[in-house]
């Protein structure tokens, strides 16, 4: 039974981990209609800073500062966020396919960035050493998780209810005007560029944070946690729960990571071990459809946007 | 009051749990769970299939055996699909929910890295891999001793190029190095090893592969003066390397690494430029254990076993099997020590396939050491968990490529304990 917790406790802490890159996403593509597909480019810059600045020491390593973990994350942030602007100054006129593509060669540059550049991130060897936060403290696997878990339901608490406000606020309302109909926002006097890039700066320093706080939960990573899948599941989460809406990409990112796991629970349980092999590849049919049913039958996500969202409209 | 007969049948069954609970050792619960994660889908997939075969074989053998402490084996492998979370996801799964004594996987280095920080070192489970070789794992000193691998990493092959250039003398060496995990393992390797056994490294240069020349490596190699040459890398850009080397006048005490044990190599920069230069490889072992395993597998799959990790995952899971009987119950710490005995120094050799597994339980039951010889081999654990190899050096004379002489798996470990202490 303790396992079981255990095990939940853990999936609760993957899934926080995404819903926080999903919750960015959701700004820049639900909010704003800005087509990142560099979401894994993001992701890893967060990660790897984090990784890079708190590790401990090892001679054959540049970084690996071994500094406090807030300082990590922190960097994390300010280092995604400064990247995110660089990118976005360069690439925000870009618009739909023409911003996906950039986006895309972006992630995959970063990638391989840091498949390469192995005295600052090991290489294919990966960081190790990756200190997590009070591990001291909680010593015991169940324990740890269990306080990561809160600490994780406390950030991603505060960042649900800070974007709420944000998006309804009347900086949120403008984003929901460029994406709708930018001619429209321009002519009204707001400046589309200036929106789009801090909606592009906000998201992707929220996949920032998260690739911080996948590190020190994991105390390793290595270029292979970036390859552009994460950059479609996260895509999916968004999606299955309903583009444009902060509940929908939690939703989302808790039934999509639901179902990537819990179909090979089941199928190892309903195929006996000697077709291991083909059972894996059903797994993945399994996931594929039911992506597909949710899509035909709830193309605007388990929970759809909301149409009015100004509490002066409402009234 | 009567039982009625379902009751009966119950209690029979119930009777008959009880009297096989009492054949087994204390506080083993039937059937003893064996966790696997291995990449079946994805880029992976293709190889993946026999390696999967080979863990199966291994628990089918065991099972034909006698299973683990009386117990049968169930064997619950799931897929990684190449990524790490998916990976650290299902290790979880099978350490948590499905408790497994032991676990085996992966491939990748980059999905076996998170699971020893995450689940498997935490949790105290002991993990063996059939195919992650890079270093850093065993390293870093953060596995608890939870990790072994029974593939050689490529300190086997650095630690016998280091003996043979010492045996050849050379001095001063520069040491030009592909710029991938591979590469810069082989040179920290070489680089203890020398320390140790004589000899000076004076540069080194990594390159990255694929380019039209390498003048300025070489160019930057030989500013330092070198009096000889180690060249670790692919054979395509080592044709390039080495024709700048003699055509700058570098030395021709030239050592190379095994990649290079090809014609394409030779020919490609000119056997008569490149007589005398040697290297090393990894010997595959040979004897009645290897082909006792070879022949079961082929029988039982109609299919060979070439390929990476097939012999290397069956050791893995056929180690984990002798070790969870030679340890006093199956929690991980346990297991863990117990793995260090499967290859003890005096004891009775025991081999592959079922009927060597049942021979390994009659002497662990009896209290006597075994040596168990695998698919790959004798199978003994350094300080780190890592195993060596026997290697060959291969020169080249007339053109040929010929065996220079076999580093035998005994003078390896001899060779890894003066040099890891």
């Amino acid at each position: 039974m303790t396992g079981v917790v255990s095990y939940l406790v853990f999936f609760a802490c993957v899934v926080l981990i995404l819903g926080i890159v999903t919750l960015g996403l959701n700004l820049q593509w639900g909010f704003t209609g800005l087509f990142n597909a560099g979401v894994a480019g993001f992701y890893a810059i967060g990660a790897f800073t984090h990784a890079i600045l708190t590790a401990a020491p090892q001679p054959q390593y540049l970084g690996n500062f071994g500094l406090p973990w807030i300082v990590g994350v922190v960097a994390a942030m300010a280092a995604t966020a400064a990247a995110a602007w660089l990118v976005g100054v360069l690439t925000i006129r870009l618009r739909g396919d023409y911003l996906a593509i950039a986006s895309f060669g972006i992630a995959v540059s970063i990638q391989l960035v840091t498949l390469n550049w192995e005295a600052l991130t090991g290489g294919s060897q990966g960081i190790t050493r990756i200190p997590k936060p009070l591990a001291g403290v909680f010593d015991t696997p169940l324990a740890f998780n269990l306080w990561y878990l809160a600490l994780l339901a406390a950030i991603v608490g505060a960042l649900y209810v800070a974007l709420e406000r944000i998006v309804r606020s009347p900086w949120g309302r403008v984003l929901r005007a460029i994406r709708e109909d930018e001619a429209a926002a321009i002519a009204l006097g707001k400046s589309a560029r200036r929106y789009r890039l801090e909606a592009f700066v906000l998201g992707s320093t929220m996949m920032g944070l998260a690739g911080a706080l996948y590190a020190s939960f994991i105390g390793f990573v290595s270029a292979f946690d970036f390859l552009p899948i994460v950059t479609f599941q996260v895509w999916a989460m968004l999606i299955v729960g309903g583009s444009g809406n902060n509940r929908g990409a939690l939703l989302g990112t808790f039934v999509v990571w639901g179902i990537w796991t819990a179909s090979g629970a089941l199928v190892t349980k309903l195929v006996p071990p000697t077709y291991a092999a083909q059972g894996a590849a059903v797994q993945v049919i399994l996931i594929g459809l039911l992506l597909v049913l949710t899509l035909l039958f709830r193309p605007q996500g388990l929970i759809g946007e909301e149409a009015v969202v100004s509490r002066h409209a409402k009234d | 009051m009567v039982a009625t007969p379902r009751k009966s049948v119950a209690f029979a069954v119930a009777a008959v749990g009880l009297l096989c609970a009492g054949t087994t050792s204390a506080q083993v619960a039937c059937p003893v769970k064996i966790g696997g994660v291995l990449p079946l889908t994805g880029s992976m997939a293709p190889i993946t299939k026999k390696i999967a075969q080979a863990a199966e074989l291994a628990i089918e053998h065991i099972n034909q055996g006698g299973g683990i402490k009386g117990c049968p084996v169930q064997f619950i492998l799931r897929d990684d699909q190449g990524q790490p979370t998916v990976g650290v996801d299902a290790a979880k799964y099978l350490v948590e929910v499905e408790r497994v004594a032991a676990f085996t996987g992966t491939i990748s280095s980059g999905i076996t890295g998170p699971i020893i920080s995450s689940v498997t070192a935490p949790s105290r489970v002991v993990q063996i891999t059939c195919c992650s070789t890079a270093s850093a794992f065993t390293l870093d000193g953060r596995s608890g001793g939870y990790f072994f691998r029974t593939i050689p990493t490529s300190k086997t092959q650095a630690y016998a190029t280091a003996t043979e250039t010492a045996r050849r003398g050379f001095k001063r060496t520069a040491v030009i190095y592909v710029n991938t995990d591979f590469g810069t393992d082989m040179l920290r390797f070489y680089r203890q090893a020398v320390a140790k056994l004589g000899g000076d490294i004076v540069v080194e240069v990594p390159y990255n592969d694929n380019q039209p020349s390498y003048r300025a490596e070489v160019t930057r190699a030989l500013a330092a003066k070198p009096e000889s040459l180690l060249l670790i890398g692919f054979p395509k850009d080592a044709v390039t390397i080495v024709r700048e080397w003699l055509s700058l006048g570098g030395p021709r005490q030239v050592a190379l690494n095994n990649s290079m044990r090809t014609m394409d190599f030779v020919n490609g920069v000119g056997a008569r430029f490149v007589e005398d230069f040697f290297g090393m490889d990894n010997a595959q072992v040979a004897g009645p254990h290897v082909d006792a395993f070879n022949r079961l597998f082929e029988e039982k799959y109609k299919a060979d076993t070439k390929g990476p990790g097939i012999h290397t995952q069956y050791d893995a899971v056929m180690v984990l099997g002798l070790a969870m009987n030679i340890a006093k119950d199956l929690t991980g710490p346990s297991i863990r020590d117990a793995v260090r005995q499967v290859h003890a120094p005096n004891g009775t050799v025991v081999g592959t396939g079922p009927a060597e597994f049942r021979k390994a339980l009659e002497l662990i039951r009896a209290g006597r050491p075994i040596k168990y010889h695998g698919a790959t081999g004798p199978i003994e654990f350094d300080a780190n968990g890592d195993v060596t190899g026997p290697a060959l050096v291969w020169r080249i004379t007339n053109g040929q490529i010929v065996t220079d002489r076999v580093i035998s798996i005994e003078e390896m470990q001899a060779l890894f304990k003066r040099i890891d202490g």
